[in-house]
């Protein structure tokens, strides 16, 4: 592990200071013991308070952060003040910034302290899925304009393609991935030679922006580990159940990947069949217990030495996840759920859009919950291409008043980066419009104001949803149990559009039909000018593909798409940012009252 | 008589085609020194400065090895090409007479840079492709210092030497324009170590290179195109000191990527630089936003975040943006209003939203003060009735909230008067409203507080079936079998019809 070089360097006992956004990955490959093997006294957690620590030399394991930067400025100058000498040293993850060295400068502590870099660029957090860990990706770039991500996937990637590759077959689409292939093509030039001919096992790799498709980020999940994710919040592939799931006194930390045998088979169902699977899962746990009646002793030996301990392995996940599902049930019963996601399908849909407004409009007056409301608000303004301004007006007033006027800002963030902005002026039929809802209020005529409104308005989510037909037409009821497209991550209403577009230029092997789509989703899109067809077709091996997020990637995303790998003989590995959920994105756009 | 000398007489009758050699031969292996006279003959090639001499020597040795089974063969090899090296350079032309022992003293290495040196760069490049040097330490060596001699060649013009260079050089792996650019530049040759750079691919070496020549303009797009936000504030920062501060933000005006850049920086640690951006660029909405801002996070005082929000006001209204400005108006309102309040009630209210100010005093028994709030800042009807009977509740102040209901026609209906008396376990009170609700919402009325009788008589009367299934749905079969009865007989008999 390579921390561990960077540890004897400062010999001796020592004190080490995390970020709280590297505590998890770290606590993933190193744990304290490893941690204290290397001389660390005691583990801190950075944070805006004055240190305690008394120990003479201090490393602290951080972000290219100005701020951090501060931070360990502060501490510096004070220890200066009081004419205290210590070692200070500044390990970097996953690299270290000009800016970061200029403001040491700036503070004045360029020279008592030392730095190095950690290049921690993957984590492995399941057997298909890595993640840079670098939540911050989505705000510094769609928000901030910010680049200096861009090479540290670039290099990410040249690490698999050097590992894996070389990737003969690179798509994508959006500004920020055409750039990483840039500076990831520059890179493999620069390393020419280096490496020999061979059988690629990742031969396709598919770039893509998260700001393609926000719709997808902004539903509500409804396969169970998108649900765990919404609800708990796993971090780094583990999850906290408190005590409300482990129904005892204490939490349990679950690391949730392909090797707990339970969730694996439970992770991409629909949540509704994940209860009866997991019953099922029980009884027949409790036969194989059943089995031990009426054994001899030599049997029951065997029984004990071997399987008994995983059976009560699988025992305590089982009722673990059973919590979680009840926890998730009440939750979710509790907030009237099913209206939640009635209204986001018909926003999908496009239909009832004044009474989904409506609906909305209680959500924040009640005070449901902060980030769901300016969810709703996003995902009805990225459907519809922006509120009409009267909407637009009357929800930011409504939100401002429920949840305070910092939240001024937080609009102004959404509006660039264009998660919720206003129709343009004489795109709309608004006057129109007004006056047809004044007149009729039943539902009939509802629909007819959205006729009218669809005329008008020129929606691209509208226009892309049609042409790759995301919102399956479905005759009666759509069978979750048995589901045939990707869109049973969304209860069936909705196949998330991130999803479609891999599926579609990989079933096209470039973007050629895609003409219009790609207009409509403004473009950067790319692919290799002659795709690489496999000498041998009829190969026994699998496709394999990196599907690439940047700016993050949900698990209803990862659901959906390892559930198309399995319907075409694919194997996806996802390579993201971090993983995110809409709760996530609109915490991005959030401005910290410091 | 030594074993080479011998070999060398056997193979010259060799060529005579007399039987000597074949005498000579017999005496050396007889004393078994034949592998001794092919050495002595390799070595003694080395020394020989006639080529012809060489050559006999050598095949000598060759005609010795014939008759020896295992004899290495490197040391012949070795003399072969080193002695075609030396040779080249004995010539009267290159004058280096270097002797054998000399040659392997200094290496080759030192030998192709006195060639360098004496700017035999064709030579050099000669030797080390026909001993096969690896092209980083040998061609890519020699066509570099080739063209940084080049540069130095002031009769010709930028644009030919520019050329002939990227001519020769191509793309050979290991070749560093920058490092030729900066002998350019040494030679005070600026445009030349422009035109060079252009030919080197690594952004990173171009830029230094260009701030160092105060070509800070070009340094900017450079660091912007090669995309990497490191060297991009490099440059920034490099500006920022170099040029004053006037020119500095035009600089920055022209290129988006660097400005946006450099906002990220003093956001952090020059918030009065972020100002004073904004300000050049007569940024309103952005000003304003800093000024809201820093009314929350660097000013305490009440006066200080009441000035800073006037600020953000004045500037939004100078970016056109009402809605902004109204509202941090509404915001400065509600400031001095919750001062008021804190004064008076003593409690804290500052830093509450309207909706948790209004709250709060529902909470504490002021509604007086709350319907002031409610009519002062045009909070919505819906909004004040679901905020009101939620804290008429909280506070369990059951006979408010029934006078409450009854002071005017609800805007939200019944209904969530039942469910928030069943929320805090109050069934008493919840019957009242459940008798109010509107008959489309009876039924779930009914179910909330339990009344499933009544529920089935709701939805039978309104010959709804999924409310009758709902109901079904609530009923247990221990308890409520009367009432799932009658739903069953309701439906059947809807089936008939």
């Amino acid at each position: 592990m390579l921390l561990c070089l960077f540890l004897p360097q400062l010999p001796g006992k020592k004190d080490l200071f995390i970020e709280a956004d590297l505590m998890s990955p770290l606590d993933r490959i190193a744990n304290v013991s490893i941690l204290k093997q290397h001389d660390v006294d005691k583990l801190y957690k950075v944070e805006n308070k004055p240190i305690v620590s008394t120990s003479d030399q201090l490393c602290f394991l951080v972000r290219p952060r100005i701020t951090n930067m501060k931070y360990v400025a502060d501490i510096v100058n004070a220890d200066k003040a009081t004419g205290r000498s210590r070692k200070y040293k500044i390990i970097f993850s996953p690299q270290k910034f000009y800016t970061c060295e200029l403001v040491l400068e700036e503070e004045g502590i360029y020279g008592d302290v030392t730095c190095d870099e950690w290049a921690f660029y993957l984590l492995p957090l399941d057997d298909d899925l890595l993640s840079m860990e670098l939540p911050e990706f989505f705000r510094d770039y769609f928000l901030e304009g910010d680049q200096r991500w861009i090479s540290t996937v670039a290099r990410a990637l040249q690490l698999l393609n050097s590992l894996f590759g070389p990737f003969t077959n690179t798509y994508g689409i959006g500004r920020c991935a055409k750039m990483v292939y840039e500076v990831w093509r520059e890179l493999v030039e620069e390393s020419e030679g280096d490496s020999q001919a061979r059988r690629p096992e990742i031969s396709h790799v598919f770039l893509m922006d998260r700001d393609v498709d926000y719709v997808t980020a902004l539903c509500s999940q409804v396969v169970y580990e998108g649900l765990v994710d919404d609800t708990f919040r796993i971090k780094c592939g583990s999850v906290d159940f408190g005590p409300d799931v482990t129904s005892s006194d204490r939490s349990f930390k679950v690391l949730l990947n392909a090797q707990d045998k339970v969730f694996s088979e439970i992770r991409n169902e629909h949540f509704s069949n994940v209860f009866g699977f997991l019953s099922q899962k029980a009884r027949n746990l409790q036969t194989q217990y059943d089995r031990r009646r009426g054994m001899d002793i030599k049997q029951i030996k065997n029984f004990v030495s071997q399987e008994l301990k995983g059976l009560k392995q699988e025992h305590r996940l089982l009722s673990l996840h059973i919590g979680a599902c009840e926890s998730i049930m009440k939750k979710k019963t509790k907030q009237d759920f099913q209206e939640l996601l009635k209204t986001e399908h018909s926003l999908l849909e496009g239909f009832d859009i004044r009474e989904s407004t409506s609906y909305i409009e209680e959500h924040i007056d009640r005070q449901v919950s902060p980030s769901e409301s300016l969810r709703l608000m996003c995902l009805l303004s990225v459907t519809e291409n922006g509120l009409i301004p009267k909407d637009y007006r009357s929800l930011k007033t409504q939100y401002l008043q429920s949840y305070g006027p910092e939240h001024l800002l937080t609009f102004h963030n959404l509006k660039r980066i264009g998660l919720l902005t206003e129709q343009a002026p004489g795109e709309t039929l608004t006057a129109v419009e007004s006056k047809v809802s004044k007149l009729v209020t039943d539902r009939a005529a509802g629909k007819l104001t959205d006729a009218f409104n669809s005329l008008a308005r020129k929606s691209n989510f509208r226009g892309i949803s049609k042409k790759l037909g995301l919102i399956p037409r479905v005759d009666g009821e759509y069978n979750l149990k048995v589901p045939r497209d990707m869109a049973y991550v969304f209860s069936g209403a909705y196949v998330p559009l991130s999803c479609k577009i891999i599926e579609q230029v990989l079933e096209r092997q470039g973007w050629l039909g895609l003409e219009e789509v790609v207009r409509l989703l403004n473009g950067n899109e790319f692919a290799p000018t002659e795709p690489v067809t496999e000498e041998n077709p009829a190969r026994e091996t699998q496709r394999v593909i990196l599907a690439v997020f940047l700016g993050g990637c949900t698990f209803s995303e990862i659901s959906a798409l390892r559930f198309l790998g399995k319907e075409k003989g694919y194997k996806f590995i996802f390579l993201t940012t971090a993983i995110t959920s809409s709760a996530r994105l609109m915490d991005a756009m959030l401005e910290a009252k410091v | 008589m030594a074993p080479g000398a011998l070999l060398l007489e056997a193979q010259r009758e060799y060529e005579k085609e007399s039987q000597k050699a074949d005498e000579y031969l017999r005496e050396i292996k007889d004393q078994n020194l034949l592998s001794e006279a092919v050495r002595q003959c390799i070595e003694a090639a080395g020394y020989e400065h006639e080529p012809e001499t060489q050559k006999s020597l050598l095949r000598a040795a060759s005609f010795g090895k014939c008759f020896l089974d295992k004899f290495p063969p490197e040391s012949f090899v070795r003399t072969c090409r080193d002695l075609r090296v030396l040779n080249a350079i004995w010539d009267y032309q290159i004058g280096i007479p270097l002797t054998f022992a000399q040659y392997k003293q200094l290496t080759i290495e030192v030998l192709l840079d006195r060639l360098v040196l004496r700017r035999l760069y064709p030579l050099a490049i000669r030797i080390c492709e026909y001993l096969r040097l690896s092209e980083f330490q040998g061609v890519s060596r020699i066509l570099a210092h080739w063209a940084c001699y080049k540069v130095q060649q002031k009769d010709k013009s930028d644009e030919e030497v520019a050329h002939a260079i990227n001519q020769k050089l191509g793309d050979t792996p290991g070749i560093s324009y920058s490092e030729i650019a900066a002998r350019a530049y040494d030679c005070g040759r600026t445009e030349l170590a422009i035109k060079l750079l252009e030919y080197e691919p690594r952004s990173g070496e171009q830029v230094p290179l260009l701030l160092k020549m105060k070509k800070s303009q070009l340094a900017l797009n450079k660091a912007i195109e090669s995309g990497d936000t490191d060297l991009v504030y490099t440059v920034v920062l490099h500006l920022k000191n170099e040029l004053n501060r006037g020119t500095f933000f035009m600089t920055l005006q022209k290129q988006p990527v660097a400005l946006s850049l450099y906002r990220q920086f003093c956001k952090h640690q020059e918030l009065e630089t972020l100002k004073d951006l904004y300000n050049q660029d007569d940024d309103h909405q952005e000003l304003g936003n800093f000024h809201v801002h820093s009314s929350y996070s660097s000013e305490k005082r009440i006066e200080g975040r009441v000035a800073a929000l006037q600020n953000a006001v004045d500037e939004y209204y100078k970016a056109k943006n009402e809605f902004a400005a109204k509202a941090t108006e509404d915001q400065i309102k509600l400031l001095r209003m919750q001062r008021r309040l804190q004064d008076d009630l003593d409690k804290p209210y500052v830093d509450y939203s309207l909706h948790d100010t209004v709250y709060g005093l529902i909470l504490d028994g002021n509604h007086k003060r709350a319907e002031h709030l409610y009519r002062d800042f045009r909070v919505p009807d819906k909004r004040f009735w679901w905020l009101k009977i939620g804290a008429l509740a909280e506070r369990e102040d059951w006979e408010e909230m029934e006078k409450f209901s009854k002071s005017k026609k609800s805007p939200i209906g019944y209904l969530p008067f039942v469910e928030i008396c069943m929320k805090h376990h109050n069934r008493h009170e919840a019957r009242k409203y459940a008798a109010r609700v509107t008959p489309e919402q009876r039924v779930k009325a009914h179910i909330l507080v339990g009344e499933l009788d009544q529920a089935a008589d709701a939805a039978i009367e309104h010959k709804n079936e999924t409310e009758m299934n709902l109901v079904l749905s609530k009923c247990t079969a221990a308890t409520d079998s009367s009432v799932a009865e009658k739903i069953n007989r309701a439906k059947a008999q809807s089936l008939k019809k």
